[in-house]
């Protein structure tokens, strides 16, 4: 086996190993990777198609929430590992900020999607949960966000988000807001201003990615 | 729907009847309801059924003369008697007042009076808040399961000391007494991952049912206990069924090989200490691709509420042929719909749903979660009424 073939099994077994159990397989194949001298954007690439598997998994009555918040958990773990190589910063410079709305505790479902998103490498600024309308507009504004995530899960607070994307629009009209959440859905996050609903984090990063090419 | 030793039946019925409530469906023999379900439905052709009949009728799988509807308006009555949250979720007379008041207002055939997702967790000790405009909720910055340790940490609580499970118990007999037999009064429970849920939150709980399933196991036959007593004292009380909340049996919550190891055991002690009292088990379920066999399977229960359709069934077709003789469907309106339709637009929704799920009975037209508590009641009127047009 030359060095290419043992790269290449190295990079598909590090895929793989993307919600394998056990908490430490995919560190040990990403430290092999980098033992091996594979090039810090093919093992970010590897993982990222290790996501993707999971992600299409996600809604399918075989691989739960723990399962997935997990594997996620470990993916960062490993592209911890990477951060300080040459060519990690390689990937799009994206910054997004995400934060659930003013009154409402859960913050699960952004937790995910924030994951997700780091996961593919994009910048992600969390504010976290019980935001007002104005430290989104703030968060906005202070990382020059290209998308602004918001959250509600429950029907009492989820109106909050039309004061939000009014008040954010206002100020940076460029800027892409997606929203999710129990309550919503497509016809209802589009009346409140939304560029894009996310159901779920199936679809998130394809939704990210097409909101985005429309600039 | 056990059978029950003739004596018994007939000192408990008479019991029920005299004091103006409807009768479990368990103090009767199956054939006994099978035989009014049929005569009803012979019946509804002619004449209108009382509520109570067009229930009977319907969970008997039959048709009635229309279908019976539960607009699931909860936290949204206490504006009819012009209550804050804080109020409805704490005294229970208020809370009375409001559900009652939602009933005479709206009609329907089912109340499912809860008051909120907490009220377990709040008497194990999770500390809450209570907004002024909002449900009330855990202090998820203050959880009671602070880290794996504190499963074990977890205790028994008796419900005599338990203020929140208390006052739905004093609430349950004063809409038994007052609704009578113009409807049922479904009691409430959230399932025990439900529980442990609120004390340790989602992401915490989540990983430990993978890390430390026997921690979180153990914490839940302690919450299991409580639980037992507490829908026995509501069936006490005298509603017709308690719902038992699993929303961790979907794509939102655990596979289904997790749920049914980690989750499963519990709510099958719990559905069958309902039935032991002769009463109905329901199961509500918001979640995505909730996994009605499991829970069929676990729990056996009379009606399944959910909001998105199961997750081997494609549309409700599907849905209908496989689980509409197992199991009465109760929903789905969706939540989002109510919050931005007109009322006419929710009902064109309710005339489609009913087209496609009541052939044959076994179909209560429901929104398929809480009605949004601070939305205008009109698209709950307009539910029921499409349920009485359309049904």
């Amino acid at each position: 086996m030359n060095d290419m073939d043992q790269q290449r099994d190295v990079l598909i077994t590090l895929k793989r190993s993307v919600g394998a159990p056990g908490a430490d397989a995919l560190k040990e194949w990403v430290d092999r990777a980098m033992k091996e001298s594979i090039p810090v954007h093919d093992i970010r690439c590897a993982l990222i198609q290790g996501v993707e598997t999971l992600r299409h998994r996600l809604m399918s009555s075989d691989f739960g929430m723990p399962d997935f918040l997990l594997s996620i958990d470990s993916v960062l773990d490993g592209l911890d590992m990477l951060s300080g190589m040459e060519d990690a910063g390689s990937m799009p410079d994206t910054p997004i900020v995400i934060g659930v709305v003013k009154g409402d505790p859960h913050d699960l479902g952004k937790n995910i999607i924030a994951g997700i998103y780091r996961a593919y490498g994009y910048r992600v600024v969390d504010l976290g949960r019980d935001v007002c309308s104005d430290a989104f507009v703030q968060g906005v504004a202070l990382n020059g966000a290209k998308i602004l995530g918001i959250s509600a899960m429950m029907s009492t607070t989820m109106s909050a988000m039309k004061d939000i994307i009014r008040d954010v629009k206002a100020k940076y009209p460029e800027t892409k807001i997606i929203v999710g959440g129990a309550p919503l859905n497509e016809v209802l996050a589009r009346s409140y201003g939304a560029d894009a609903y996310v159901e779920s984090a199936v679809s998130v990063i394809e939704q990210t990615m097409a909101i985005l090419d429309t600039d | 729907m056990g059978r029950s030793a003739p004596t018994q039946f007939l000192s408990r019925l008479v019991k029920t009847v005299l004091s103006g409530q409807v009768p479990p469906p368990g103090l009767f023999p199956e054939w006994m309801l099978d035989g009014a379900a049929s005569l009803c439905s012979a019946r509804a052709s002619l004449t209108p059924l009382a509520n109570v009949e067009r229930l009977i009728t319907t969970l008997r799988h039959k048709e009635p003369d229309h279908v019976p509807c539960c607009p699931l308006v909860i936290s949204a009555s206490r504006r009819l008697v012009g209550a804050s949250f804080p109020e409805f979720a704490q005294d229970p007379y208020i809370a009375a007042d409001a559900l009652l008041a939602g009933f005479e207002f709206l009609g329907g055939e089912i109340i499912v009076p809860m008051l909120d997702l907490s009220v377990e967790a709040a008497d194990f000790g999770q500390s809450m808040v209570y907004p002024e405009d909002s449900t009330p909720h855990p202090d998820y910055s203050d959880p009671l399961i602070k880290d794996v340790a504190g499963y074990g940490k977890l205790r028994r609580i008796d419900l005599k000391d338990a203020r929140r499970m208390s006052n739905l118990l004093v609430l349950y007999p004063i809409l038994v007494g007052e609704v009578g037999f113009r409807g049922a009064v479904c009691g409430f429970c959230f399932g025990p991952l439900g529980v442990l849920n609120m004390m340790r939150g989602a992401e915490h709980l989540f990983r430990d049912c993978v890390n430390h399933p026997r921690e979180v196991m153990a914490a839940m036959e302690t919450i299991t206990d409580v639980l037992i007593e507490y829908v026995e004292a509501q069936c006490d009380a005298g509603v017709l069924g308690v719902t038992l909340d699993t929303l961790f049996a979907s794509w939102n919550g655990l596979s289904r090989e997790m749920w049914e190891r980690i989750e499963g055991p519990f709510v099958r002690d719990i559905a069958r200490a309902i039935r032991k009292k002769g009463c109905l088990v329901a199961v509500h379920n918001c979640g995505h691709g909730v996994y009605f066999d499991s829970q069929i399977r676990f729990m056996e229960p009379d009606i399944i509420s959910f909001a998105h359709l199961p997750d081997d069934c494609k549309d409700r077709k599907e849905l209908k042929a496989r689980y509409g003789d197992q199991v009465v469907l109760m929903g789905y309106v969706e939540t989002p719909l109510l919050s931005y339709s007109t009322p006419f637009d929710v009902m064109q929704e309710c005339r489609k749903m009913i087209h496609d799920l009541a052939d044959g009975g076994g179909f209560i037209l429901a929104p398929g979660c809480e009605y949004p508590p601070n939305l205008h009641l009109d698209n709950a009127l307009a539910l029921v009424e499409a349920a009485r047009k359309y049904g």
